[in-house]
């Protein structure tokens, strides 16, 4: 009585469960996902490649799918180095200095520069935004007080 | 002498074909590749290549332009890459077990001017075939070019990016075959004998 009850709800709501279902459809399903993660979305890649062309210049798509890969294997190769940095110096968390410090490493000089000094701005922004976050949490506790 | 008063040769010189004697070359004419109803010469000429020190300009200008970017940049909530796929693909590696928020930050970025490079050195490539249309063996030109993306070579193979014509004009046409070379002579194996192996599957008496 109660599973019907159940069966009814997930029906309801949307729910579609096949239990018949083979467990390697499944995993082959995951499989799939797993391969689209890989990549960075198509129209981003294509869009900032489009950034740096001229007007009259067209992208095909193989290109676009070829930069995607590119692009996949440059954050798994700077992760590495990154990564290996970490295991050494035996730490678990991979930060952003870790990455300049890999990017310099494996001849990304060009790289490195700007983006230490693109974390910089982006430490600051996350400390104001975190002070903000503070005052806003203290009137907020003040008034509760005040009540 | 065949030279006149300045020391250079005479145009009875200039003018020989220093070819002509070996019937086995190819005639001197610059070979010739069709892009669409148009015939055209693929040797440089002043109109048809931009020069090299152009597109070194040009990444010089586009470096400045990056920092001068980073600087003035006050919004960095924006981004044109996604940080969730980013992070997913740094988490691919098993080595990596926790990633800061800021790393996925920094790569987005990192790999914005990543495919810019990357797209500026393969434009050069199709500038220079003449084309409007970036293609993959632009890009696999580009990589081949650029030792630091020496680590992409698995991905789009050298020989995509090189036409068939230009792997031809690394081998000297002109050079006989080595006549004197002696090789080493065909050493062929003893035969093995012995009783014949008895067949698995027959299962006889």
């Amino acid at each position: 009585m109660g599973d019907n009850n159940i069966g009814k709800v997930l029906e309801r709501e949307g729910f579609k469960y096949n239990f018949t279902a083979a467990a390697s459809d499944t995993s082959a399903q995951d499989e799939v996902i797993k391969e689209q993660d890989r990549l960075l979305p198509i129209a981003n890649v294509g869009r900032i490649m489009k950034q740096i062309l001229p007007p009259n210049a067209k992208i095909s798509k193989e290109a676009k799918e070829t930069m995607q890969e590119c692009v996949s294997e440059f954050i798994s190769f700077v992760t590495g180095e990154a990564s290996d940095k970490c295991h050494k110096e035996k730490r678990k968390t991979v930060n952003g200095d870790d990455i300049c410090w890999a990017l310099a490493t494996l001849g990304f000089d060009d790289y490195s520069e700007p983006l230490k000094r693109y974390l910089h701005k982006y430490r600051e922004f996350e400390g104001e935004r975190a002070n903000q976050n503070k005052g806003n949490n203290n009137t907020y506790e003040n008034n509760i007080a005040n009540i | 002498m065949d030279q006149n008063q300045h020391g250079q040769p005479t145009q009875e010189a200039v003018g020989k074909n220093q070819y002509q004697s070996n019937p086995m070359m190819a005639p001197t004419n610059p070979p010739s590749e069709t892009i669409g109803p148009y015939v055209t010469s693929s040797f440089p000429r002043e109109k048809q290549h931009a020069p090299q020190d152009i597109y070194q300009e040009q990444l010089n200008n586009f470096w400045a332009k990056q920092c001068q970017e980073i600087e003035e940049t006050t919004d960095l909530r924006t981004h044109s890459l996604p940080y969730a796929r980013i992070k997913k693909i740094m988490k691919a590696d098993r080595d990596v077990r926790m990633v800061s928020a800021e790393a996925p930050v920094l790569f987005a970025k990192a790999c914005e001017m990543f495919i810019m490079e990357l797209t500026m050195k393969a434009w050069a490539n199709a500038e220079d075939h003449r084309r409007r249309i970036l293609q993959k063996s632009d890009i696999a030109s580009a990589i081949s070019k650029t030792d630091v993306f020496d680590f992409l070579e698995d991905i789009v193979p050298r020989d995509v990016g090189i036409p068939r014509s230009s792997i031809a004009q690394n081998f000297d046409l002109s050079m006989p075959p080595h006549q004197n070379v002696t090789y080493p002579p065909y050493y062929v194996p003893a035969m093995v004998t012995g009783r014949p192996i008895p067949d698995q599957n027959h299962h006889g008496p």
